[in-house]
């Protein structure tokens, strides 16, 4: 069969990126201005090769592959190739309607991000880092052993380090270095956490296992030993073990997501992060975190899921509920972009939280629409950046009349961010609020827990329509242009900027209209997920 | 005891067994012969013979090159190392060097041969670029003395190399703590030197004191130790040490007597409160040099801290034996975070990288406490020789690795040295504008040493801590299997050392990324513009460095094969 697919899927963008830059590394200055024209293509041509790889995947053009319908722990182009065999490490990808979307939305970004940044400077190097960048996510979302997953998700740090330290604002090095070290020191408590499950497990039970350790790497092999583990009173390495490597492990990704009170890199990452980087990593690397949450602690420790809920829920309420004040004093247009990231993944962990399938496919479904939507916010935030060479809210009034394609794109983003019925994040929103509905009546909880939601709704609107009139709409005729441009003559934005709002806004409106293309085999996934793990274990186990 | 072959001095098979350092022997007396012939005549008392007998006068050309005691050098620690890998390739036979009476001197095992292949390493690298190092200029009788001067140097600099391999694979071989102390202070004595060699600064000749004041006290102090065993025991030799060990531990001789011989390889690690010594040792000498001590010779104090604490003081655990356990635990916890603190400071690179190789030795010190762990604590019970290999395993791979990386960024050093800078953070800057392949590959270097997948020093990291795990976790999986309630307090303690160590790897973070930082995205200083001191040969050894963190890190299936093997080996009671 075609299962070897991922293999260039993962391989193809970090080889061929690696080769570009150690190619570029060794041209002088000259050469290397010569070069940007031809890698800018080499690089596009690339990622629509993975977009088509991908894409073909969807419509089955490539082997005899079902996303409908996917057993729990069970992968669609799934493969599994030794690498170090004494400690149990595999080369073990698949994919099913958790990482598939995942995996064709990086793809789908990376010709996109590509566009839109069509004229970074530095180019030569830029588009391989998003390259390198996007290769990395896709290992992420593929991979089914923690080695590998491990190895990947570091991986797409250095990538975003280097997009950020050279394409980034002022205060970019002390940006990138926050950025890197918070990541990193989740991520390594994460590993010890992983390590302690690797150890933890029976030895030499696992069709898997290392010869000198016994254990085994291996994803879909350790689900499969704790849902036989999690029967009747028993549960998968006992309940306080589970609790203990359910917080490790939820350290790494939380911080990744983020989550109050793990946010503080992203503001700061984002705002001096360059446009591209921006897209990619609001777009991919934050829905890591969600990816991560529900490929290892929610698949392996039901028990530990159910004692944690509540402070799950609480910080999902908190970020959503804080992520939405926090923008609403934001003068910084980039900053408060990055704030109603926060606030949308705590619509996420609120859907985790809501232990229904239907706040799982909401979770699922944010993941994706936000991974459309919030591309789009930042590529109107940099084209902002780029032609008033400020992000003050308030450093350009009445850019309607200036700029109107900005201004439209601006006002579509925003309107989808907001949550406009017929646009992508509607869909998860209101999902997730049913969700909530089915928790608080079948499962008696209080009715407060609305207040949240509804309370940012109401926010999500305000900040979001109060900081299109302070840019779009005041100002009338009298209206100058801001100070910063030196009384130059305002031009909207290129034609490879418009294409790139185009696509995107193309793919909120389907993705809005049509929900069913992506929701459909995700809710299909939560109900078998559900079916694997809760039910099986039975309602109230903790 | 499976089956040992025994070889008498000049015995038969003596040669193939002790090949590596027969090589080194003959390389020495070559390079102390070699650069010295001419033209020479000797005249037959009371005659008007002249006979050439080609030592001293007029020196041949090529000999007198400049360039050739380096070349003698590395052309001899480097079939060191190729033997080394050749006997590996059918299996390295026990083999002991055994004198008249029957008492084993010398081991020759995967183990020993694991260690032989990462100094032998470390050396011919370190030697290798160091032909850029020393300035020489002009070729033949056409030197001035000054030139001349330095030629002589470098036989000097390059037969320190050699003794130095020798001192470091007696130590590793060595069965006898008598003879590993030998072998101890031989290379010590050669790295007391090599560091004061760095003339071209005041500070070199000032780190050579220090280095060598405070190494022969911590030297001085192990030997009390050392008489201390020898007075309880009455034998050095490491068999009859374990066994009068295990029968009468507890006494407070044997105690005393080991925590000073731990002194003394407590220095050579430079684990903390002995560590003061090291970052003006690595900051005064030549970075080539530098990076010798903080890999091959930290290796080799590794060497004597297993050899002490697993074999003599290990087996048939006594309750006393604990003390030394926490001690040691603490030490690791200690030394890693004031590694890293200080390193967090330091604006000196090199000096970084001292702190930075104190942290590394804490990290070594937290594995080597969790075989202990196992070894003394009765209540780990579990395949007890299973967890102590895997975490053996780990520190050699560790140690393996460390050459690729920490020497080569002392390479990388090396060469912004060479132009008289090196000692200054800012004196990075703007390395990717003027010379990309050594910013990459410092940069590589670098995140390697802090542990970022997929480069070796992930590897090696994640293995001691899932050495550590392992042994911390013992047989709870069995039990948990059963269905037994287990939580965080029966974990045994030295998981959190694991923890420390996760913490302590993303504290290091700021400083390492810190290099690339300036590398990338500053300004080089006023004057350091142009192009960079040229020489292929230090270049060859980074990509070389280069390569192996690469490659160490996702190809490390074969390396962790024969780090395993000899772990076995290490200890036979295990297999």
């Amino acid at each position: 069969m075609n299962d070897w697919i991922s293999i260039p899927l993962v391989a193809f963008p970090l080889i061929s990126s690696m080769v570009l830059l150690a190619f570029v590394s060794n041209a002088s200055p000259k050469v290397r201005e010569g070069l940007v024209k031809p890698i800018r293509m080499a690089c596009l041509v690339f990622s629509l090769l993975l977009l088509v790889l991908t894409t073909g995947m969807f419509f089955k053009y490539f082997g005899d592959v079902s996303w409908m319908d996917i057993q729990f722990n069970d992968y669609e182009y799934f493969a599994s190739y030794a690498w170090i065999d004494s400690l149990g490490i595999n080369w073990t990808v698949g994919m099913d309607a958790l990482s598939f979307p995942m995996v064709w939305l990086t793809t789908f970004l990376l010709p996109v991000t590509i566009i839109a940044t069509w004229n970074e400077k530095y180019g030569a190097t830029y588009f391989p880092l998003l390259l390198m960048m996007g290769g990395a996510l896709i290992g992420v979302f593929v991979s089914l052993d923690l080695f590998m997953f491990y190895v990947f998700w570091e991986l797409t740090l250095i990538p975003m380090f280097f997009l950020i330290l050279k394409w980034g604002g002022a205060d970019r090095k002390y940006a990138a270095q926050k950025f890197f070290i918070y990541t990193f020191t989740a991520s390594v408590v994460m590993l010890l956490g992983l390590i302690t499950l690797f150890f933890l497990q029976e030895p030499n039970t696992l069709a898997s296992a290392g010869s000198m350790t016994g254990r085994s790497f291996s994803i879909p092999e350790l689900i499969d030993s704790a849902r036989i583990a999690n029967t009747g009173d028993n549960w998968f390495l006992g309940k306080t073990m589970q609790n203990i490597l359910f917080v490790m492990l939820m350290i790494g990704f939380l911080v990744k997501l983020p989550a109050v009170p793990f946010h503080t890199w992203l503001p700061d990452a984002h705002v001096q992060a360059p446009t591209g980087g921006s897209m990619l990593l609001a777009g991919v690397m934050l829905k890591m975190g969600a990816y991560g949450m529900f490929r290892l602690p929610l698949s392996l420790f039901p028990h530990a899921l159910y004692h944690f809920q509540l402070a799950l829920m609480i910080i999902g309420m908190v970020s959503l509920v804080w992520g939405a004040i926090v923008c609403l004093g934001q003068t910084n247009l980039k900053k408060m972009v990055a704030y109603s990231s926060v606030s949308h993944m705590g619509v996420i962990l609120i859907g985790i939280a809501t232990m229904q399938p239907m706040g799982w496919a909401a979770a699922l479904f944010m993941m994706f629409a936000h991974g459309i939507i919030s591309p789009m916010l930042f590529a109107v935030c940099g084209a902002f950046k780029h032609h008033y060479h400020s992000m003050e809210i308030g450093a350009m009034r009445g850019m309607a009349k200036h700029s109107p394609w900005l201004a439209t794109s601006m006002m579509f983003a925003w309107m989808a961010s907001l949550g406009l019925p017929l646009l992508a994040g509607f869909v998860a929103e209101i999902m997730m609020l049913i969700a909530l509905w089915h928790m608080i009546s079948l499962d008696g909880w209080s009715i407060w827990w609305m207040v949240g939601p509804a309370l940012v709704l109401a926010l999500t609107a305000a900040y979001y329509l109060w900081s299109m009139q302070r840019t779009i709409f005041e100002g009338g005729d009298e209206t100058q242009p801001p100070a910063t441009m030196d009384g130059q003559i305002i031009p909207d934005i290129s034609n490879s900027e418009k294409f790139a709002m185009l696509i995107l806004a193309f793919f909120t409106i389907l993705f809005g209209v049509m929900p069913w293309i992506a929701l459909d085999m995700m809710d299909d996934w939560t109900q078998q997920i559900f079916n694997g793990l809760i039910l099986f274990v039975g309602k109230g186990g903790a | 005891m499976s089956n040992l072959n025994t070889v008498e001095p000049f015995g038969e098979g003596f040669i193939s067994a002790l090949c590596p350092e027969l090589i080194l022997f003959a390389g020495l007396i070559l390079l102390i012969v070699v650069p010295n012939l001419g033209s020479g005549k000797f005249r037959i008392p009371g005659t008007q013979t002249r006979v050439p007998w080609l030592l001293g006068g007029k020196r041949f050309k090529l000999t007198s090159d400049p360039r050739l005691p380096s070349w003698i050098a590395v052309l001899t620690i480097g079939s060191s190392f190729v033997m080394t890998i050749l006997s590996f390739q059918d299996g390295v036979e026990r083999t002991a060097i055994v004198s008249e009476g029957g008492t084993q001197l010398l081991m020759i095992n995967a183990f020993s041969r694991v260690f032989e292949l990462i100094f032998f390493g470390a050396l011919t690298l370190a030697a290798f670029a160091c032909m850029n190092r020393l300035d020489v200029k002009g070729v033949g009788a056409k030197l001035s003395t000054d030139e001349l001067y330095n030629n002589r140097r470098q036989g000097d600099f390059y037969i320190l190399m050699i003794t130095c391999a020798l001192g470091m694979s007696i130590v590793a071989l060595a069965q006898d703590l008598f003879v590993l102390f030998i072998g101890l202070e031989l290379a010590s004595f050669s790295t007391y030197v090599l560091v004061a060699f760095f003339k071209e600064s005041k500070a070199g000749t000032e780190a050579g004191m220090k280095y060598f004041i405070v190494g022969s006290v911590a030297s001085g102090v192990g030997l009390y130790g050392l008489s201390m065993l020898y007075l309880w025991a009455g034998s050095l030799q490491l068999d009859v040490l374990a066994e009068t060990f295990a029968l009468s531990g507890s006494e407070a001789l044997p105690m005393i007597g080991i925590g000073f011989v731990l002194v003394g390889f407590g220095f050579k690690v430079s684990a903390a409160p002995f560590h003061f010594a090291a970052p003006d040792a690595y900051s005064g000498a030549s970075s080539p040099v530098a990076g010798v001590l903080a890999t091959a010779s930290k290796a080799m104090g590794i060497v004597g801290l297993l050899r002490i604490l697993l074999i003599v003081a290990a087996p048939e655990s006594s309750e006393d034996g604990t003390v030394w356990l926490v001690c040691l635990g603490l030490l690791s916890v200690v030394t890693m975070t004031w590694g890293n603190l200080a390193a967090l400071g330091s604006t000196n690179p090199k000096r970084m990288l001292a702190y930075s190789s104190v942290a590394h030795a804490g990290y070594m010190l937290a594995a080597i406490t969790a075989i202990g762990a196992w070894n003394w604590d009765e209540t780990l019970s579990g395949d007890p020789g299973e967890a102590a290999i895997v975490v053996l395993t780990a520190l050699m791979f560790h140690l393996m690795v460390l050459v690729a990386f920490k020497l080569g960024a002392f390479l990388v050093l090396s060469v912004l040295e060479s132009e008289g800078g090196g000692s200054r953070l800012s004196s990075l800057g703007g390395l990717a504008k003027r010379e990309p392949f050594l910013a990459v590959a410092m940069f590589i270097f670098m995140i390697s040493l802090a542990g970022v997948p997929p480069l070796a020093g992930f590897m090696s990291k994640l293995l001691v801590i899932m050495g550590i795990v392992k042994v911390a976790l013992g047989d709870m999986s069995e039990a948990l299997a059963t269905g037994s309630e287990l939580g965080l307090s029966d974990v045994h303690w030295v998981w959190w050392l694991a923890l420390a160590m996760v913490i302590n790897s993303a504290i290091s973070v700021y400083y390492y990324l810190r290099i690339g930082v300036v590398m990338f995205f500053e300004e080089p200083e006023k004057g350091r513009t142009g192009p960079l001191p040229a020489g292929w040969q230090v270049r060859f050894a980074i990509l070389a460095c280069l390569l192996a963190t690469l490659f160490m890190g996702v190809a490390s299936d074969k390396i962790l094969e024969i780090c395993e093997t000899a772990a076995q080996s290490f200890n036979y009671n295990w297999a």
